[in-house]
């Protein structure tokens, strides 16, 4: 396989702030790779770098085989880019947007019509293509923003947590079309801040810690490290919830949340913890309002990972 | 090149859309019926009717109030994500910018003939012959070419997008009332008069209604072109300076 993205020791400083330390990864050609970390890690700091929006401070960063510095230029037409906000002229139609930016990929008016329309089509964009952008809801917005982004196939796409804002329903439907674009040849890179959204989407992902690489691998070799999903017990009635975590006690890495009335225990065996979990509260008898499988959130993983020392 | 044009199109459709290209042709035609009708009795003009004496006046005005805009533009482009992808694209860095600066010589040019058509009826005339027309239409747009790359100068170096016109405004509105636009030096106070006369408004209005006239004198038209030159290069110079891909360098 052959690398898109090649990522070698890149820092970058805003003055004395260090944003990224010594980041490397790498990419391969027509894959997704997701960068997992918290607000403030770093992620959205790596997709200004690759889309030569800011000038690392040290180390270097190729993109489609062209130095993100040195060959600017050709790297911006190697790329397509969709940031957190909308990047979009909003006294434009969706339509005259896409053949915008069609142009200013070089396209000529006509062909950047056909493209459009081909786009619309297929984004499911047909009956607002001609209404103002300002008029359009987050998720449509989203669509046709993704859209620009590919009006000339690019060889590496950036989306810059591309779900973040959108409701579940227009989630799935840019969970879906990422996933057709790998599909194509497209690479991607994604940000997000939700480890659901990289497992689902990512063939490897890269996991960011106040500016560092803390974990990188394919999904599956990191939820291995990462250990196991969680059985998480809500008894009905708060008062239940110290007999409950006295009861669970005797799970290494159990942990009691009273905020949110839930004991969790690492269920390592799945569906057999959770059955050993469901006997052991019964002889209890205490009511439950819900016993479920959950996987790690961000939070245990990144305390998994860099170990409970370190606070995230 | 096709960058320029699709997105001096946007400018222009944008323009459409919020009615700003109304303005560029309202501005004129209000002003100087303002100023026609209420002054023409009031000022003592020398020789010339008022219409005729005021028209080069309500041109700057208008061509003033077309380079304002473009602070704006500049500014609200610089701080929305879409001048953040623009970056991100395969175009020069100075296209975003000669689109604002096409769009204001368009709206300049509209404001132009929107001012010869209403000042027409009142009597104005163009006496010196197409030849200083097309003059008077260049020095126009000059004007406020040169103004414009210092509004995109100043907007893109504006902390706050939504107010950064207004930083220019006092400056316009004291050129304006402190020209001999709309009245003679002789009728201001003595102690700002030297001001009054030489300041660049003052001048290129008087070369204008040279232009108008078809007898321009030598030291005006002199001025003038200094004061041009000097704005175009120098307002220029800044306004390239305050283009750049990053928002913040590396530091």
């Amino acid at each position: 396989m052959r690398i898109v993205i090649e990522v070698d020791g890149v820092s970058k400083a805003f003055g004395p702030l260090p944003a990224l330390r010594e980041v490397s990864f790498s990419v391969p050609t027509g894959s997704v790779c997701g960068l997992l970390g918290h607000n403030g890690a770093g992620k959205t700091t790596i997709v200004k770098i690759l889309s030569t929006l800011l000038e690392p401070t040290t180390g270097k960063a190729v993109v489609a085989g062209f130095d993100v510095v040195a060959d600017a230029d050709q790297v911006r037409q190697s790329i397509g880019v969709t940031g957190q906000d909308a990047a979009l002229d909003g006294s434009l139609t969706g339509r005259e947007n896409l053949v915008l930016f069609g142009r200013l990929r070089g396209l000529k008016r006509k062909q950047a019509g056909v493209r459009a329309d081909e786009l619309i089509e297929r984004f499911d964009l047909v009956d607002a293509a001609d209404r103002e952008v300002c008029t359009y809801s987050g998720g449509m917005r989203r669509r046709v923003d993704i859209a620009v982004s590919l009006i000339v196939p690019p060889k590496v796409l950036f989306l810059d947590e591309p779900t973040t804002g959108l409701d579940p329903r227009s989630r799935r439907d840019v969970w879906t079309l990422v996933a057709s674009l790998a599909a194509q040849d497209v690479t991607v890179l994604l940000t997000t801040q939700y480890l659901e959204e990289a497992d689902v989407l990512s063939d490897s992902i890269v996991i960011l810690d106040a500016g560092r690489v803390i974990a990188s691998g394919t999904a599956e070799e990191l939820k291995r490290r990462m250990g196991h999903s969680y059985c998480q017990v809500t008894p009905l009635h708060p008062e239940d919830l110290v007999r409950v975590a006295s009861v669970l006690g005797g799970y290494e890495g159990a942990e009691v949340d009273a905020a949110a009335n839930t004991v969790s225990v690492p269920a390592p065996h799945g569906v057999t913890t959770l059955g050993e979990v469901f006997r052991k509260l019964e002889e209890l008898g205490v009511e439950l309002m819900d016993i479920s499988l959950r996987k790690p959130s961000l939070d245990e993983v990144f305390l998994h990972l860099t170990g409970p020392t370190l606070t995230v | 090149m096709t960058a320029l044009v699709a997105l001096t199109e946007r400018q222009v459709r944008a323009s459409v859309r919020n009615l700003d290209i109304v303005f560029a042709v309202l501005v004129p035609v209000l002003t100087f019926v303002g100023f026609t009708i209420g002054l023409r009795n009031v000022i003592d003009t020398g020789g010339i009717s008022y219409p005729q004496y005021v028209l080069p006046a309500v041109v700057v005005q208008a061509m003033l109030f077309g380079a304002l805009n473009t602070t704006d533009l500049a500014a609200q482009e610089k701080a929305s994500e879409f001048g953040v992808r623009l970056r991100t694209f395969p175009i020069s860095v100075y296209s975003p910018m000669m689109a604002r600066m096409l769009y204001c010589l368009i709206r300049g040019a509209l404001a132009l003939i929107a001012a010869f058509a209403v000042a027409y009826p009142f009597g104005f005339r163009m006496d010196g012959g197409p030849g200083f027309g097309a003059m008077f239409v260049v020095l126009s747009l000059t004007l406020t070419l040169a103004l414009s790359f210092g509004a995109e100068a100043t907007g893109t170096r504006a902390k706050r997008s939504d107010t950064s016109s207004q930083l220019l405004l006092i400056p316009q509105l004291l050129l304006v009332l402190l020209s001999t636009g709309m009245a003679p030096v002789e009728s201001f106070p003595t102690w700002v008069q030297p001001f009054v006369e030489y300041q660049p408004i003052s001048q290129i209005t008087e070369t204008l209604r040279g232009f108008a006239s078809g007898h321009v004198e030598g030291t005006n038209l002199t001025i003038t072109l200094v004061w041009c030159l000097g704005l175009l290069v120098g307002l220029g110079y800044l306004a390239i300076q305050g283009q750049g891909r990053q928002r913040g360098r590396r530091g």
